[in-house]
């Protein structure tokens, strides 16, 4: 692996990182074939960013705040077409400006609908997702989350899921 | 979450700018790319850049056979590290750094799993 994970971030973020590595065990991993040709499939996006429409509820952060152990384990939908006039990030492990400034750099929804109308994929989903990537313990998002998603994507028709961590 | 997806019936891609780490939980399809955190995509209003980037990764779910199929992605990034540290040297730590810089015996915490209070 070429790539340095771990270049631009600092001290305590590293640490951080290298533990959470250490405790994973991948174990057997799933695989889905792609049931047809990317340029008839429907994509849907999701980002770690913890970014919410100013008209939803924002992502916990008094409670991290209080125990820095936790994090808010919920989701948000995120409509396509929605800019960066209409969200907020709440994520306390980044620089939110700059997705405050392009919501593309997290959640490339305008980017995924020129892909769409240049024929690379069938299209874009109507509702893209969020939740907030600090979670050391992932039991609620795996037991709670990670099932309202997948059955939001099987409702939309939804073939392909392109992930973005932050 | 991505495993999840996939074992729902989702053929699913991730975008990393931390492989090593995305790598370490078992994902079916990975692409990773040399960028800062906070714009895993590009600058801001470069839509030809964060294009490129989006169409890269979305060809590995036509291109995977098989799980485990991993892809370094060749952009590279056009600041030096100190830049893009200066570029968000206003931003607060995060509260679990400032609580392990204040107790660094907590440190070890990290490592047991056993982070509920």
């Amino acid at each position: 692996m070429a790539i340095d994970s771990y270049r631009y971030v600092d001290f305590a973020t590293r640490q951080i990182m290298k533990a959470w590595a250490a405790r994973q065990e991948p174990g057997v991993i799933p695989f889905t074939p792609l049931a047809k040709p990317l340029r008839e499939c429907t994509v849907a996006l999701i980002s770690t960013a913890g970014i919410a429409r100013r008209d939803d509820r924002p992502f916990d952060q008094e409670g991290e705040r209080r125990d820095p152990w936790w994090g808010d384990p919920t989701f948000r939908r995120i409509p396509l077409g929605t800019t960066e006039r209409d969200i907020r990030v709440w994520h306390l492990h980044i620089d939110p400006h700059f997705g405050e400034e392009d919501l593309d750099v997290l959640l490339p929804m305008r980017r995924l609908a020129e892909l769409a109308s240049a024929g690379r994929i069938g299209r874009a989903a109507s509702t893209h997702y969020s939740f907030m990537g600090y979670l050391l313990d992932t039991t609620e998002l795996i037991e709670k989350t990670a099932p309202a998603i997948a059955t939001s994507l099987h409702e939309e028709g939804v073939d392909a899921v392109v992930l973005v961590p932050v | 979450m991505q495993r999840h997806l996939e074992a729902s019936g989702f053929a699913t891609v991730t975008l990393s700018w931390m492989p090593a780490l995305t790598r370490r939980v078992g994902v079916p399809r990975l692409a990773g790319i040399s960028y800062p955190l906070s714009r895993p995509l590009g600058r801001p209003h470069d839509a030809d850049g964060q294009r490129a980037v989006l169409e890269a990764t979305l060809r590995l779910l036509d291109d995977a056979k098989g799980p485990d199929h991993y892809v370094e992605l060749p952009f590279e990034w056009p600041e030096t590290v100190a830049e893009v540290r200066n570029a968000s040297k206003g931003v607060p730590p995060a509260p679990i750094a400032e609580l392990l810089r204040r107790q660094p015996w907590l440190v070890p915490r990290l490592y047991t799993g056993r982070i509920r209070l």
